[in-house]
Order: C-alpha cells, then sequence, then structure tokens
C-alpha cells in the first residue's frame, strides 16, 4: 500500500471511529494455530466473518478509540492492525521478537512482551517507533496498565515476578514475587489493586499498586485448576478467572478472593473478556475451539460458538 | 524497591557504610558443582546459574557456581548454599554423608536404593528406574506392541512452556538440552528460587524449604515437589525410535496428575 492511500485511510478510519459512537457489537477472537481471528457478533453471537491476520495471533486489544484490533503475531515478530469496522488488515507494525501479550496504554502506546527476548517494549502503532526496550525476566507474559496510565506491570513466568514499569520514564521500580508462572495481570477500575494468575502454582494474587506488594493469595480450590485469563467486573466486585485444562471459569469476591462458584465451559480455557456491562463473559476454549458465552448472573453457559484452530484470546467492542 | 533479606541487613548496611555506595552490592549466592564438566549435567548447571541471575538482577542477587573436587568441597569454608553432582550412587552417598545439612542434588544416577536410602539431604532431580519403567509399563498397557523409552526432557517437547526452555538452552549452551542437562538447570533454579521465597541463604533452610514447600516450575506443565525419598516428582516423556510419542502418567491408564503412579512414592513401605 503506497503511503498517502494508507495514510488517507487512517484518516477516515480515524475520522469514523471518532465520529461514530455506536460501538460494532463485535467480539474479535485470535486462532492462535488457525492463524487468523475470527469475529462474532454478539447480539446473535453467530461468526460473520474471519480474517487470515498472520503467523500465530495470539495477544489482542483495541486502540483507545477502539477504531482498530491490535494482534500480536509471534512468528512475524509483528503487531497486526485490524479496521475495527472494516475487518481489513491495515498495516504491520515491527514489534521485536516473538510478541505475545500486550496492553495499550491510554495515550495510544503499546506496551508488549517479547517472549523468547526478556523484554517488554513499549510500541507507537501509529508511527512504527519503538520507544523504549525495557529488560524484564524470562519468559515475559501477562501486561496491564493502570487506569491513569501510570504504570505498567509485566510478569515474567519463568522467574514467577510482577514488574512495575514506570510510564513515561520506563523504570523498573519494583519487582513482586508471585506463585510459579504467572500469565496475566489486570488492573481493577479505580487502579488502586492489580491480580495475578499463577498457573503452575494454581494461584490468584491481589496487589495493592500504592504499596506494590501482594496483599492476598489463594490457591483456587477447583481441581487441576491452572489460573491463565483475568478480568475484574464493571462494579470491581467479581473476579472471573479462567482455569486452563480443568475447564473451568471460577468466579471469585474480588475483595476476600473468596470461590463463590464456577462454570463447565470448554477444554483448555484461556483468555476471557467481559461485556460491558459485565453480564456475559466470552471465553477462548482453545483445544475445544469453541467460543464459550457465559452469563455471568446465573453462571450458566448461554451459547456456544465455533470458531478457528486454538482460539487464543478475545476482546469486545460494545 | 529491593528485596533483601531482613537477617542481611546488617551485612548491606555495612557493604554501604564501607563503600559508601549510593546502591548495595549484590548478595552473592556460591554452589558448588562437583563432578565432570564434559557432560551435559554441567551444561546444565551453567544454564541454571545463567537464568538464576537474570531473576538476581531484579532481586540483588548474584549466582556463583564452582566447579570443584570432592577434597576442596570438604574444606570450602563457608559451605557452599547447595550442591549439585554428577556421579555414581555409591559417590552420591557418600558425598551427601560428608555435607549433613546441605542440600546434594543428584543430576546423574537413577537406582532405586539410594533413593530408599531415605537420606536427609539427598535430592534426586532425575527420574529413579523404577519411575521410567513405570512409565513404559503405563505407556505398553495401551499400546503393547510399541518399543518404548522414558525421558525425564526431549529437545523436542514443545508443551507448556517447554518450547521456550529447549530455546533458550539451545541458544545460549549451543547444544540440544537433554535429562542431564534439565536436571542441572533444575537443580540450580531450585536453589534460586529456595533462597528468593526464604530470604535465606543458609543450607540448612534452603534444604529445609525444597523438602516441604517447594512447588517448582520445571516447564513441564506442573507444580514438581519432592517425596520422602528425595525424589522429585515429575512428568516423563514417552520417547520412540528417538522421537517423543507421549507423557506420563499416561492418560487413560493413570489421572495425568498422579505423579506417585510413577515409581516408589514414599519411604514408608
Amino acid at each position: 500500500m503506497r503511503p498517502v492511500a494508507f495514510a488517507m485511510l487512517v484518516f477516515v478510519a480515524l475520522a469514523v471511529g471518532t465520529v461514530a459512537a455506536e460501538p460494532t457489537y463485535r467480539a474479535f477472537v485470535t486462532n492462535e494455530r488457525g492463524d487468523s481471528i475470527s469475529v462474532i457478533d454478539s447480539r446473535t453471537n453467530e461468526v460473520e466473518a474471519t480474517i487470515d491476520v498472520g503467523d500465530r495471533p495470539r495477544g489482542i486489544g483495541f486502540s483507545p478509540d477502539r477504531a482498530y484490533v491490535y494482534v500480536a503475531l509471534g512468528q512475524e515478530n509483528a503487531i497486526g492492525v485490524i479496521d475495527t469496522r472494516t475487518l481489513e488488515v491495515v498495516k504491520k507494525v515491527s514489534a521485536g521478537s516473538d510478541p505475545e501479550a500486550f496492553a495499550v496504554h491510554p495515550n495510544g502506546n503499546i506496551y508488549l512482551s517479547n517472549e523468547d527476548a526478556n523484554l517488554a517494549t513499549a510500541l507507537n502503532p501509529d508511527s512504527g517507533e519503538i520507544l523504549a526496550e525495557i529488560p524484564v525476566g524470562i519468559e515475559p507474559e501477562g501486561v496491564g496498565v493502570s487506569p491513569d496510565g501510570s504504570r505498567v506491570m509485566v510478569t515474567s513466568e519463568s522467574t514467577f515476578m510482577v514488574h512495575v514499569i514506570t510510564v513515561p520514564d520506563h523504570e523498573v521500580v519494583a519487582n513482586i514475587l508471585v506463585g510459579a508462572r504467572p500469565r496475566e495481570v489486570t488492573f481493577s477500575a479505580d487502579g488502586k489493586l492489580a491480580y495475578v494468575t499463577s498457573e503452575i502454582s494454581g494461584q490468584v494474587s491481589k496487589i495493592d499498586v500504592a504499596a506494590n506488594a501482594v496483599v492476598q493469595q489463594v490457591k483456587l480450590d477447583i481441581p487441576k485448576a491452572k489460573p491463565k485469563g483475568v478480568v475484574v467486573s464493571p462494579d470491581q466486585k467479581t473476579l472471573y478467572v479462567s482455569t486452563g485444562s480443568a475447564n473451568m471459569i471460577a468466579a471469585l469476591n474480588a475483595d476476600t478472593l473468596e470461590l463463590l462458584g464456577s462454570v463447565k465451559v470448554g477444554r483448555r480455557v484461556w483468555g476471557i473478556a467481559l461485556t460491558r456491562d459485565g453480564s456475559r463473559l466470552y471465553t477462548c476454549d482453545g483445544v475445544s475451539n469453541t467460543v464459550s458465552v457465559v452469563d455471568t448472573a446465573s453462571l450458566t453457559v448461554a451459547a456456544t460458538i465455533e470458531v478457528g484452530e486454538a482460539p487464543w484470546g478475545v476482546v469486545i467492542d460494545d | 524497591m529491593r528485596i533483601i533479606p531482613r537477617s542481611l541487613m546488617p551485612l548491606y548496611a555495612a557493604i554501604a557504610f564501607l563503600f559508601c555506595a549510593a546502591s548495595a552490592a549484590a548478595l552473592e549466592i556460591r554452589l558448588a558443582y562437583v563432578g565432570s564438566t564434559d557432560g551435559s549435567a554441567w551444561l546444565g548447571v551453567l544454564q541454571g546459574q545463567h537464568e538464576a541471575n537474570i531473576q538476581g538482577r531484579f532481586l540483588d542477587q548474584n549466582y556463583v557456581v564452582e566447579a570443584m573436587t570432592r577434597e576442596a568441597l570438604e574444606q570450602a569454608d563457608p559451605q557452599p548454599a547447595a550442591i549439585v553432582a554428577a556421579g555414581d550412587a555409591s559417590a552420591l552417598r557418600s558425598l551427601s554423608e560428608a555435607m549433613p545439612g546441605v542440600a546434594v542434588f543428584n543430576v546423574t544416577a537413577g537406582d532405586d536404593a539410594l533413593r530408599q536410602a531415605c537420606t536427609t539431604n539427598l535430592l534426586h532431580v532425575l527420574p529413579s528406574d523404577a519411575m521410567r519403567s513405570d512409565a513404559v509399563a503405563q505407556w505398553l498397557q495401551k499400546n503393547p506392541e510399541a518399543d518404548v523409552e522414558a525421558w525425564a526432557w526431549h529437545p523436542k517437547f514443545v508443551k507448556y512452556a517447554a518450547r521456550d526452555l529447549n530455546k533458550r538452552f539451545l541458544k545460549v549452551q549451543g547444544v540440544p538440552m537433554d535429562d542431564d542437562g534439565w536436571a542441572g538447570w533444575a537443580a540450580v533454579r531450585m536453589v534460586a528460587e529456595a533462597v528468593i521465597r526464604t530470604q535465606s541463604t543458609e543450607p540448612s533452610a534452603l534444604l529445609a524449604f525444597m523438602k516441604s514447600e517447594i512447588a517448582f516450575d520445571g516447564q513441564k506443565g506442573v507444580p514438581h515437589t519432592f517425596r520422602d525419598t528425595g525424589q522429585l516428582r515429575q512428568r516423563l516423556l514417552i520417547v520412540e525410535g528417538g522421537k517423543l510419542a507421549g507423557e506420563a502418567p499416561v492418560r487413560g491408564v493413570a489421572d495425568t496428575t498422579d505423579l506417585d503412579s510413577l515409581g516408589v512414592p514414599s519411604c514408608q513401605p
């Protein structure tokens, strides 16, 4: 694509994204082995399109205005950029070695983990400029950005730490020890707490963000649970955790980390996302090649949707 | 923020005072290696040291593994935090008796009798011969015609995070990771985890932590703990003609997370 044409496309897309407040109600799912994105209409739970995105898509997230979907392409060392409305892959931005997971900062920059390089990378997806490469532990994975954008947390799986990085100076100011193989980290809506899942130790940790310290840690009381995905309900009262090959979603009291209930979904459940109102949870069932839709009030599966091979992560534009 | 063991705070203060340094020097943790430095067990130890130091960078810790003779080891003062040993059963047994209170990691010998001796300080990282034969027997229940072996590791293993460990071992050591390489790597990483979790460098405190509390991520998809025999619980890999064929405990024959379905689970008869 010629630069001028591309600039026009970006301009038009930005204009559309900014002007049109109406969401697309689409859920976007990365299929790690299918090398594709399944696009689901969350109003009907039907797959409306499948996008050939590139080699080994895993991490997925929106630009702040939701005009674009970003996808980490591990085998292409790139972030793929998809237009949320036209579903076109508009460009691919170099992202350093083996990008796996990422989070988007309120200012639009992407913070990502380079799994085989022990680095976290700050990337401007518009210019393609790499703003910083920050040394972290071995097998960095989960990335979370605080709601106020002042800090980024990155988990390192083989060194069982959460690295706390300040923005904009990109300094590692704390290294918080958690259970073996920390996979994901997410902040509460008010930014005061962060939650971390540890796959091998089977634990969920609650971090006091101001203190940079673990204040609570529980082992999930579900046989064979390997905690992976973690999201907080909009009212900050409930935590939803995916349990990998235990094939369950756990609902926890976000304050006490007490197990409130669980629901069986498909096999090897990893990535999860809540609708904006918190009423439904979409789950990536990696071995079943399905997305389950959980009704959070009743903790039952409301729909099961066939997607591509090895679904990994999901985001919803609603 | 640095995590500094409380017991070492006076030491840090003293160092800071002596050098008027803005930042404290890293805490040095010394390990000993006794055995051949030609084999892959030593490469595994070096990989473990390399990774422990990547971790240590964030915690102001520096890990040093020194290859030494048994004679030099017995005279070492202070004692090393832990010992990694490659050798036969009798050499390991006598070494562990000469160094009571210090963890001695067996990274080469599969002898069952050495496990059933139930010493206080020998920790067997590689599977016992009985674990390997049980893994093969489980596999043969479903595939009676197969001609297979059970390995602790395989350089083409990708599940869980094995892909990542194989990739970085090959990159740093220049050869594929095998059983002894995995055992050497795991031994050093477990010592580093014990130091970090206990906030201690006392050999006996590290040994106690490993025997009772550790849930180590050996990148085989399960937490690794030690039996009272000193044997590390683990998954084994079923290999046919050099190629990875499956895992044990074997699905359909045993619960895949019942690691005590392999070998002798306890000192108790």
